[in-house]
């Protein structure tokens, strides 16, 4: 059951010290009510008060940090089922897989790659996250020299995976105080686990295909005292994972079996179809995915897709209004007046560069709202166009004075050209023919 | 004890039946019911709802199709006989999608030609049809009534029906019992109007397939992927006006920049790509039916369905 602000606030030590982060021990109560802060950021609380407030106050699924430094991330703290219902926060990290049979050399290039290639769209740059090192030859050797090649490579996240704890210890020895991720901790040897995950602040992946059996586990790693959890449901099929994956953000989120709030791992690698795989993991709650070093196609696929399910659905993502050039237009370009919903923007400029005829982009301030809406909703009307131009001083970019508007904004045609004084053209409704379009049209 | 994930989902989806084999008065090999789910896809206890359907769309003109689908297809995309009979045969489509596109020539009128070319991909092909007609509201009524009649007894899924333009398609259907596709603009309300407005012309509620329309993958499919589970949510909770099965025909996939614009030696893969994940996250938002144009984005999508179907353990 949940707490009350002030039944949590009774348990704190009420310094008011703000080493919480927060101005009174009363607001991180309020947080910790709200499920908003954990419990472990008080350094003052006694391991009674931590055991009552525990599982009910952190936030229902555990914020988890993955490496150190600049390329470290959060996955975890989620709140919801569906994204309409608020959004998702944090984004499964795509791991790439390395096995310690593979030469000095690849392992050095995949690290290489996973540490530089971005994929920019809409504005964002894209990475992937991770490496994730097998055990696969089974010898010390073998790991540690593994190991050794992605640490002079990169400064990564990383996941060690090994069944042998003479070979993670090993590796712990080069990496240890980046507190990478073991994988992983199962109920025959998860204190042997527990022990190396807590000696170096590591991170700790939990393995047990039933969801009883795996709450147990991270009760019980827990109670040895490593908290910063990953469950992997060990699902053999898509069909395991989708099901093991929902029940566990739903018991999550709903606070019904506490002991399953962490973020889920997923091996993707082991399926027929890794594509497959990583689609449904980043659509159904998984946290983090172990990818093989994935194809150019199915790299855009998973991180576009990652992209698109984890934008914020209440704010539409939003351009700064202002003039744009498309490639260097000169002073008789064309210039193209269109709102700032950002997908509107990528989509005609996208065109408008196939088209390689050099133009100027007016994006004028809806608030990130379409043609469409913007024009419905009286956002887009003949002042705001009128202000755009003066104020980015359209008129000394060009000598011309005609400005093309998107096609769904015909009918304020009329009313842009009195208020402007400039020749309004009406250009095509889909951002597809923009280039027929000018080819076609364009005199200035 | 795990107690079982509860969601409080009250009413089921709705169920449609595509396509009439002979005993049922038409010539198909085969007839789906589609629709039927008491919980979100893929998670319900006993599998009672079939894996959701593959649509392999194709053309009769060429000319408005994508480069990538005709370099690929090659001679098929001239004769939409043998282009479906490859789709059910060597693509292994569970249903075909002749989309009209001849429609979209200037001041087109050949509607007899409609007539033969439906006549030539019902005779070549044994699966259930989805016929896209018109693009044109002027010859909306002609060509809708063209198919309707040539596909008379086959149970025809006839698209497609927007708020402003549904009257034509819902006539053909209502006259010779196929089903509509009822498309609104990535919008759950205006979905919802649509097929109010459907059902008082008399078009029943087992003859409209929901289309939310679907913004390709990286150009608006969040908006889409949410839209859809939303329908879904709002059916399981028992809103009858929501409570119809859902298509995803991502059209635009092939025209975005990522694939248009890849090398000649990865757009194909590119182009599959694309139409694979966005039709899988699709299915497990809740559509029965994915549309594709690439050969190569069928047989994967149907080995992951039935993986998505396939459970071990509890």
């Amino acid at each position: 059951m949940a707490l009350k602000a002030l039944d949590i606030y009774k348990l704190l030590p009420k310094k008011n010290c703000k080493e919480c982060g927060d101005p009174t021990c009363l607001t991180f109560a309020m947080k910790l009510a709200a499920g908003k802060a954990d419990v472990d950021l008080c350094p003052y609380l006694d391991t009674n008060a931590k055991s009552v407030l525990g599982a009910t106050t952190r936030p229902p699924i555990k914020l988890v940090k993955l490496g150190v430094g600049e390329r470290s991330f959060g996955i975890g703290e989620e709140f919801v089922l569906y994204r309409h219902d608020k959004t998702f926060y944090h984004p499964p990290g795509i791991m790439f897989k390395i096995k310690d049979t593979q030469s000095e050399e690849e392992i050095m290039a995949v690290t290489a790659r996973v540490r530089d290639e971005t994929l920019t769209r809409v504005g964002t740059d894209l990475k992937f996250n991770g490496v994730v090192i097998v055990n696969t030859s089974g010898t010390v050797e073998a790991y540690t020299k593994a190991v050794a090649a992605v640490e002079k490579t990169a400064g990564l996240p990383e996941i060690l995976v090994s069944d042998n704890p003479a070979a993670l210890t090993a590796a712990l020895s080069l990496c240890g105080s980046y507190h990478p991720t073991l994988c992983a901790a199962t109920p025959e040897n998860f204190r042997q686990m527990c022990a190396l995950a807590k000696q170096h602040s590591c991170r700790l992946v939990i393995r047990a295909p039933s969801l009883e059996a795996l709450a147990q586990l991270a009760k019980d790693c827990v109670s040895e005292g490593v908290t910063n959890l990953l469950l992997d449901p060990a699902p053999q099929t898509l069909g395991d994972f989708i099901n093991r994956s929902t029940a566990i953000r739903q018991l999550a989120i709903t606070r019904a079996v506490p002991d399953l709030g962490y973020p889920v791992y997923l091996d993707a690698t082991g399926f027929p179809d890794e594509d497959a795989a990583i689609a449904l993991g980043i659509v159904k709650y998984a946290s983090v995915i172990v990818t093989s070093p994935l194809s150019l196609a199915s790299a855009k696929a998973a991180l576009t897709l990652r992209q698109n399910i984890y934008t914020d659905p209440q704010k539409p993502i939003q351009m700064n209004p202002g003039l744009y050039k498309v490639g260097t237009p000169g002073k008789d370009a064309p210039v193209l007046m269109t709102v700032n919903f950002s997908l509107t923007y990528f989509t005609l400029q996208g065109y408008i560069e196939s088209s390689r005829i050099p133009c100027f982009m007016l994006i004028v301030d809806t608030e990130g709202l379409s043609v469409l809406t913007s024009v419905a909703a009286g956002k887009l009307n003949e002042t705001l166009v009128r202000d755009a131009i003066k104020k980015f001083g359209v008129e000394n970019e060009v000598s011309h004075r005609k400005l093309i508007i998107p096609g769904y904004s015909a009918p304020l045609s009329g009313r842009i050209e009195e208020a402007t004084g400039w020749k309004v053209l009406v250009g095509p409704r889909d951002a597809a023919e923009i280039g027929d379009y000018l080819h076609e049209q364009w005199k200035p | 004890m795990i107690p079982d994930a509860n969601f409080g989902w009250t009413s089921p989806v709705g169920e449609v039946v595509l396509g009439a084999t002979e005993k049922e008065g038409g010539t198909r090999s085969r007839s789906y019911q589609i629709g039927g789910g008491t919980t979100l896809p893929f998670i319900e206890k006993e599998p009672k709802s079939p894996s959701p359907l593959i649509a392999f769309e194709i053309c009769d003109d060429p000319q408005y199709w994508s480069p990538i689908i005709n370099d690929f297809c090659g001679d098929l995309v001239r004769d939409p006989g043998a282009w479906a009979k490859t789709a059910e045969n060597t693509y292994g489509a569970d249903l075909v999608r002749l989309c009209l596109t001849s429609t979209k020539q200037r001041d087109f009128s050949n509607i007899t030609t409609i007539g033969k070319t439906v006549e030539t991909v019902l005779s070549s092909t044994t699966l259930p049809l989805i016929i896209e007609g018109s693009n044109e509201p002027k010859i909306d009524s002609e060509v809708f009534l063209k198919c309707g009649e040539t596909g008379q007894g086959e149970r025809l899924l006839l698209g497609t029906a927007e708020a402003g333009r549904y009257r034509s398609i819902a006539a053909a259907a209502l006259a010779y019992n196929h089903s509509i596709i009822a498309q609104s603009p990535i919008d759950i309300n205006l979905a919802k109007q649509l097929n109010i407005l459907l059902k008082e012309i008399g078009v029943q509620k087992d003859h409209i397939v929901i289309d939310p329309f679907t913004g390709a993958l990286g150009y608006g499919f969040e908006y889409s992927y949410s839209a859809m589970e939303r329908i879904r949510f709002s059916a399981l909770k028992g809103d009858a006006d929501l409570a119809m099965p859902m298509i995803c025909a991502p059209a635009d996939s092939l025209t975005i920049k990522e694939v248009r614009e890849a090398d000649a030696k990865t757009r194909d893969a590119m182009a599959v790509e694309w139409e694979f994940a966005t039709s899988l996250a699709a299915a497990v938002a809740g559509s029965e039916i994915v549309c594709v144009r690439h050969p190569g984005t069928v047989k994967r999508l149907k080995a992951a369905f039935a993986a998505l179907k396939n459970r071990t353990g509890a």
